[in-house]
């Protein structure tokens, strides 16, 4: 009996590591040594998965993760040629940057909702904000803009309680997982350059400085910089 | 086996813990504990602010978003500091005060309520949700349900039997499209009706605090079920027959239940209440006056003529703004386009015409509508008068082309 329920946990616990998909588009123009590149603050909704399937809200989660991903991304660019400079979003909500802050959500959604290629484009990475996009460079002074947004729960003890008991009957219930999503845009021509969709492993949990590493590498794996 | 069975039905059965019961009003200036649940929804919360601060309808007028804070305030009295309130130019009965203390007020909320009183008692009932932690409650007694139906889940998998239930969240956000004509960021109200799924004896408290609340303020105390009976009224007019048949569908959460029990529960209370009879009716029409024409030209795009010209009737019931209220009469009947409506449209016009403080389109949608029914005389009477007031207006060249068909025409 407790070495089927061990196994059984560690069948739930033990899934892939950290998983990516990345798109470039079509003839890419990688940023050039020197670009300036905006990286804007991440937005990260972490929650408490409970016994039920609601998922709990966790401020301090969230706050450390956000905290966490924003010092590993700053610590990539430090690693790489080009100048960057962070953005609190809140600063750049307002008139025509704020219109294309929200209008990067709307099009990063379509892009994670429509898996990479609209139905129309047959399977081609071609996502654009418009030239429009100009007005953003030209407020904060850069060339490419750096998107990323993680949302995830953890799942709560009796969560996995219920799993492994559901387990047992034959029933499969979720546990918690984290994802993140960056775009990296370009603000002369408003093309999305490139994305990539990350799945955390064990091992890049974001409220940890370590897991965030971790986490982050994957992230900008094949990243064009 | 056997034993394991047990041991899963008495875990399921642990699950199912009471919901909490009501909490008492929450003091003044408190923050909760960013580990805390409480601390996970303000921060939740705090993103819809920041969300709701940014929105292209945020009315900046300072007198208006001044005076609303002031009856914010009058109804909040010691909370007021910790509240942040914004004024949104949304077609809509709404108001609602966030779990972290932000506060959203409507347009259509300002444009229906006759009177501060009426204003003062709903947004004491919103504020009554903040004050006893109903959000924080709501979510408690909804995790409880959810484990209560996960406990079944894990008996009839015992049983083996599939069990599958269907969540209701898709149906509540469509009746949320539905009620606000897709105006408004279908994914940014998801998110904050998420936090105001009240119950119905939460509704039936924030009711009788609100009106205690506005009462204590120094308001008539009857107004509160008067707001109530005014909502009903509009539901009646609608044009839909499915509307007049819902109960609340001029608000937005229909969570708010609005039967008669609930303003016989006010009419019940109100005698208990310290008495008094201000309901501040010209002070509140002078704080929406300058907004009233931007606000009526928004409630016809909801494309609810009956409850428009319903709308309108009340607001015209005291004789004042009669220019303005004549005019999107007039507006309603034109873009109704019924049997008859274009005739009800000149009148209303007319009406607006004889007025010191119509809009001056009046006339041009004058000249309009007698060109149309061969009236060339009248017809340029009235494009020569719109010209002659607004020489400068942007469809001037349009309105002297119809004046020069006129003369070709006879």
């Amino acid at each position: 009996m407790k070495r089927l329920i061990a196994t059984l946990v560690a069948c739930m616990l033990i899934s892939a590591c950290t998983t990516t998909h990345t798109q470039v588009m079509a003839n890419p123009v990688k940023p050039a040594a020197g670009a300036r590149i905006l990286v804007v603050d991440p937005d990260i909704q972490l929650g408490l998965l409970t016994a039920s399937g609601m998922t709990e809200p966790k401020a301090d989660w969230t706050e450390q993760a956000r905290a966490n991903i924003a010092a590993q991304l700053e610590s990539e660019m430090k690693a790489r040629a080009h100048a960057y400079r962070l953005l609190d979003p809140d600063d750049a909500m307002g008139g025509r940057s704020g219109q294309l802050m929200r209008l990067h959500g709307a099009v990063s959604a379509s892009i994670q909702g429509y898996g990479y290629a609209l139905p129309t484009k047959k399977g081609a990475f071609d996502w654009t904000l418009g030239e429009g996009a100009q007005a953003l460079g030209a407020a904060q002074s850069a060339d490419y803009a750096l998107f990323v947004r993680g949302v995830g729960s953890y799942a709560s003890g009796g969560r996995v309680a219920t799993a492994v008991g559901m387990a047992m009957l034959g029933v499969s219930v979720p546990l918690g997982s984290q994802q993140c999503f960056v775009t990296l845009v370009d603000l002369k021509t408003g093309r999305v350059v490139w994305a990539n969709f990350t799945i955390a492993g064990p091992n890049a949990d974001m409220r940890e400085t370590a897991g965030a590493s971790a986490l982050v590498k994957a992230l900008l794996k094949d990243a064009p910089l | 086996m056997r034993g394991s069975r047990l041991a899963l039905i008495a875990a399921a059965a642990a699950l199912a813990v009471l919901p909490q019961a009501a909490q008492a009003q929450r003091a003044a200036g408190l923050r909760p504990d960013s580990t805390s649940l409480e601390g996970g929804i303000w921060g939740s919360a705090d993103k819809a602010e920041a969300a709701a601060r940014t929105k292209a309808d945020v009315n900046h007028d300072p007198a208006l978003n001044a005076y609303v804070r002031g009856v914010t305030c009058k109804v909040a009295a010691d909370h007021c500091p910790d509240l942040r309130v914004y004024v949104l130019d949304r077609p809509a009965f709404n108001a609602l005060v966030a779990p972290n203390g932000y506060v959203e007020v409507w347009s259509g909320l300002m444009l229906r309520s006759t009177d501060e009183a009426e204003f003062a008692y709903v947004l004491g009932h919103e504020f009554s949700h903040f004050a006893q932690n109903h959000t924080l409650v709501a979510y408690n007694a909804a995790k409880s349900r959810a484990n209560v139906a996960l406990a079944a889940k894990v008996a009839i998998a015992v049983v083996g039997v599939a069990a599958a239930s269907g969540a209701t969240t898709a149906s509540e956000a469509q009746s949320i499209m539905d009620a606000t004509g897709n105006l408004i960021d279908v994914v940014y109200l998801a998110e904050i009706a998420a936090f105001f799924r009240f119950s119905r004896e939460q509704e039936a408290e924030a009711d009788l605090l609100g009106q205690k609340r506005a009462a204590i303020a120094g308001y008539d105390a009857r107004s509160a079920a008067q707001s109530w009976r005014s909502v009903m009224a509009e539901t009646q007019a609608s044009d839909f027959k499915r509307v007049r048949e819902s109960r609340s569908r001029t608000s937005v959460f229909e969570s708010h239940p609005l039967e008669a029990e609930r303003i016989a529960a006010l009419d019940k209370q109100a005698p208990s209440l310290p008495a008094s009879s201000d309901r501040g009716r010209e002070r509140y029409r002078a704080a929406i006056r300058p907004h009233l024409s931007a606000w009526l030209r928004d409630d016809l795009r909801r494309r609810d003529f009956g409850q428009t010209l319903h709308l309108i009737d009340r607001l015209a019931a005291g004789g004042e703004d009669l220019g303005v209220l004549n005019y999107y009469r007039g507006e309603a009947y034109r873009l109704r386009r019924g049997d008859g409506d274009l005739g009800r449209a000149r009148d209303a016009y007319l009406a607006a015409a004889a007025q010191p403080d119509t809009p001056l389109a009046a006339w041009r949608e004058l000249g309009d509508i007698r060109k149309r029914d061969g009236d060339a005389a009248g017809a340029r009477a009235a494009y020569e008068t719109y010209l002659a007031k607004a020489p400068q207006a942007e469809d001037a060249w349009l309105v002297q082309d119809s004046l020069t068909s006129l003369d070709k025409g006879s």
